[in-house]
């Protein structure tokens, strides 16, 4: 290897959580952090002891020192202590802040010398280096660079505060990006030009609202809005207003000036609201909650999507607003917008995609985790930095299925779709008949399970196979295809080795809306082609069973005692009238009840006379057109 | 005729040793490509393995996290039942709950320590301070919620009172 590439770490220093990620092998993926948490909180603290602490072990102890406990820090950063934000947050952090000499914010946290008065950007700073840290110990290797991502609202101040911080902490960072761009980074979306974007972000507790211009490599914001007080938190706080409603009309009880049972609350409140993002309904049941003279009480209500969506309809509908007032600034209406990309854990809501739905006219982008999209992106502007990722090696896949026809007009998959081309794999196969000389080699490409339906791509006979009985001969059948979807089929018999190919172009270069009918058809007569695939799977079973009993009655019928004889001869015909009919039910059953016959018979030929028999039947079932298959194997 | 292809034969002549070199130049990052790729299938392969074995591990550890409130709900149940109670059914339920402790116990699920012990936030969450008399400051006073760790990492920390 000529050099190695330092890896770029892509951060989304978030108010209340982090997170990172790094490109590799030319796909985002997200670092965990020491703990084995994919996000970090944005919390950092000094203890009584002078110790420092960061992230989860910070939280954990902001109750017992709530004044050396610093959170939401990027609330401040960049900022003049005269803001009006800031003189509004100074209300509602327990912590003490101060103006600086330079007329920005300084808080403080514990005391000199481990402690005192810090700069914001030294605080996010502290987040930053364990999450430097952390990478370097997962990765196993040192980590200079980094992207850092700020909200687009973030002016000149902000920005560099935010670059600075990652400088204390070690940093070289090569670029502070927008949020919103790193989200529609990281859904691939900033390749096309003329394309506007909106990002609703509804983070834990801030809101915020893009608008995306992409053109010719430049992505430019065009608006940004929000409310940098409301979020996820709100739902929540909601939800336990509700329950303690409820259990005040109940029991008559007031939950809330005890401190234990609201955080009982809290906790069931937001994981009944992650319930409901997939539920319909979902019980909150926490027994031994509290207790009165007369004995202990239990929280048990339902909470139902339809109440939840109720309760919380106003922010909903809020956001919507200050999505269409954020919308309103630009020149562009409803349908300009190309794209809506959703971050922020709170957008799991089904009512909020709902809304976002209506008004946009538009699926919103969600198969990201919207917890992870912004750092993804970052990683993701890292690697495009480096190159990594925009000489990735191109490689196709399989846009449907490819397989033959095997007995009963099954569709047997040999590659299957969304397999990285070039590829090869091959399977043996064998004779569905005794003595039969040639197999015919029907290839396919679909996604029905049944051989019609599929589109067929070629056809031919490997013929001259020595004769034998069903089963016995190896016909290996192999699946090729180059970078180009070039496909090669070939088969070859095991025995005498001579082999038949079909060479197949286009296999790769059928049409986008080809490929979706053909999976629309297979997916609208799955059911339908499943039963009959099961039917066929029973009659081939069937058919095998009826082979090797005749067989036996031939080989060995002297052996067995006459009434079994007849029992089996019996259950033969039966199986063989009832193959013929449509139910692999029956088929199923008749099969079974030769099957116990037959072993009746095998039982006491053993006793008359030991012996060792080695079939085995259970290829059966996958008896083909001509081939049996018989074991499955790959190249590479 | 022979005049204008002279020229185009002399630009052949030279070219061999061009060629070469760039067929030597495409070998080598073809190859360089290839043995790349390889190197990159394996080492996925390697990594796969290992998340896989990781992924295992976390979603275990989250099942035993989602039991942990079944348990949580007994020992409350527990602690509410009149110490002279006599009554068999209170006995069987009690019975239940040291068979969900033991099967955890089994499953390499210890109990985080907290009576007496400083509060350490590796160990444990604070949900409250409280003067105490006699209790030294940042000493645990009370736990609220017993805390895991499995394998000797913690699985959810103990939720516990401090002393002012």
């Amino acid at each position: 290897m000529d050099y190695i590439m330092a890896k770029i770490l892509g951060i989304d220093l978030g108010t209340t959580f982090s997170a990172m990620a790094i490109v590799e092998g030319g796909e985002a993926k997200i670092v965990e952090n020491k703990e084995g948490a994919r996000t970090t909180p944005s919390v950092v603290a000094i203890t009584k002891n002078g110790e420092r602490l960061v992230g989860i072990l910070a939280r954990r102890q902001q109750i017992t020192n709530p004044k050396n406990t610093i959170f939401s820090v990027k609330r401040l950063i960049g900022r003049r202590f005269s803001d009006q934000e800031v003189q509004r947050d100074k209300k509602l952090l327990p912590y003490e802040l101060r103006e600086s000499t330079d007329g920005g914010v300084e808080v403080k946290m514990g005391n000199e010398p481990s402690g005192g008065w810090s700069k914001p950007p030294e605080i996010s700073a502290m987040i930053l280096q364990k999450m430097k840290q952390d990478a370097e110990e997962r990765l196993g290797e040192k980590i200079e660079k980094a992207i850092i991502t700020c909200p687009a609202y973030f002016d000149d101040s902000q920005r560099k505060a935010t670059k600075l911080a990652g400088e204390i902490a070690g940093f070289e960072v090569l670029r502070v990006i927008n949020e919103p761009t790193a989200a529609a980074l990281a859904y691939g979306l900033t390749k096309k030009k003329d394309h506007k974007i909106i990002v609703y972000d509804f983070g834990g507790g801030t809101f915020d609202i893009s608008v995306l211009d992409v053109s010719a490599d430049t992505v430019e914001v065009k608006a940004t809005g929000g409310d940098t007080h409301l979020g996820g938190d709100d739902f929540d706080q909601k939800i336990m207003d509700w329950l303690i409603a409820e259990f005040k009309k109940d029991q008559g009880l007031n939950l809330a000036s005890d401190q234990l049972a609201l955080q009982r609350l809290k906790e069931a409140g937001e994981r009944a609201k992650i319930e409901l993002s997939t539920a319909v309904e979902t019980e909150i049941n926490l027994p031994f909650i509290t207790s009165d003279e007369s004995g202990p009480k239990h929280l048990y209500f339902k909470l139902t999507r339809a109440k939840l969506e109720e309760l919380t309809e106003e922010y909903v509908s809020r956001s919507i607003e200050l999505v269409k007032q954020t919308l309103g600034e630009t020149k562009f209406g409803t349908n300009d917008i190309d794209e809506v990309v959703l971050v922020g854990g709170q957008t799991r809501m089904p009512l909020i995609q709902e809304e976002l739905r209506k008004f946009f006219g538009k699926e919103p982008n969600r198969s990201l985790n919207p917890d992870e999209v912004v750092a993804l992106g970052a990683a993701i502007e890292g690697g495009i930095l480096q190159g990594e990722v925009r000489d990735v090696l191109l490689l196709d896949v399989t846009p449907l299925s490819l397989g033959i026809e095997t007995l009963g007009e099954v569709n047997t998959t040999i590659i299957p779709k969304n397999t990285t081309v070039p590829t090869a794999k091959s399977q043996v196969f064998s004779t569905a008949a005794d003595n039969q000389t040639s197999v015919e080699i029907h290839v396919l490409q679909g996604e029905r399970l049944t051989a019609q339906g599929n589109k067929s791509l070629g056809r031919f006979i490997l013929d001259g196979i020595p004769p034998s009985p069903r089963g016995v001969p190896q016909v290996e059948v192999t699946f090729d295809i180059d970078a180009n979807g070039i496909l090669n089929v070939s088969a070859k018999d095991k025995a005498t080795g001579k082999t038949q190919t079909i060479r197949i172009e286009g296999s790769t270069g059928i049409s986008k809306e080809e490929i979706a009918r053909m999976k629309k058809e297979a997916e609208m007569h799955a059911a339908e082609d499943q039963r009959k695939r099961e039917f066929i799977d029973a009659r081939n079973t069937a058919d095998a069973l009826i082979y090797t009993c005749e067989k036996t009655m031939r080989d060995a019928g002297e052996k067995i005692a006459a009434e079994i004889k007849k029992e089996i001869e019996v259950k033969i015909d039966e199986l063989k009238k009832t193959k013929e009919g449509d139910s692999a039910e029956d088929v199923k059953r008749k099969t079974a009840e030769l099957s116990q016959a037959i072993q009746k018979a095998g039982s006491e030929m053993y006793k008359s006379a030991p012996a060792s028999q080695g079939g085995n039947d259970e290829g059966g079932k996958n008896a083909a057109k001509g081939e049996y298959k018989e074991k499955q194997n790959s190249g590479e | 005729m022979e005049e204008e292809n002279n020229p185009e034969k002399a630009r052949e002549n030279s070219d061999p040793e061009e060629k070469l070199a760039e067929c030597e130049r495409q070998k080598h990052e073809y190859l360089s490509g290839w043995q790349r790729a390889r190197a990159d299938f394996l080492n996925y392969k390697k990594e796969e393995m290992e998340r896989i074995r990781g992924f295992i591990a976390y979603s275990t550890e989250e099942l035993f996290l989602k039991l942990l409130p079944i348990l949580d709900s007994f020992e409350r149940a527990e602690k509410a039942v009149p110490a002279n109670s006599t009554d068999e059914c209170v006995k069987g339920v009690l019975n239940i709950k040291s068979l969900l402790r033991d099967f955890l116990r089994q499953e390499g699920i210890v109990e985080i320590q907290t009576s007496g012990c400083k509060f350490d936030p590796n160990f444990h969450e604070a949900v409250d301070e409280e003067e105490r008399a006699g209790a030294e400051s940042g000493t645990i006073v009370e736990e609220v919620q017993k805390g895991y760790t499995i394998n000797g990492r913690v699985l959810r920390p103990a939720k516990i009172k401090v002393a002012k």
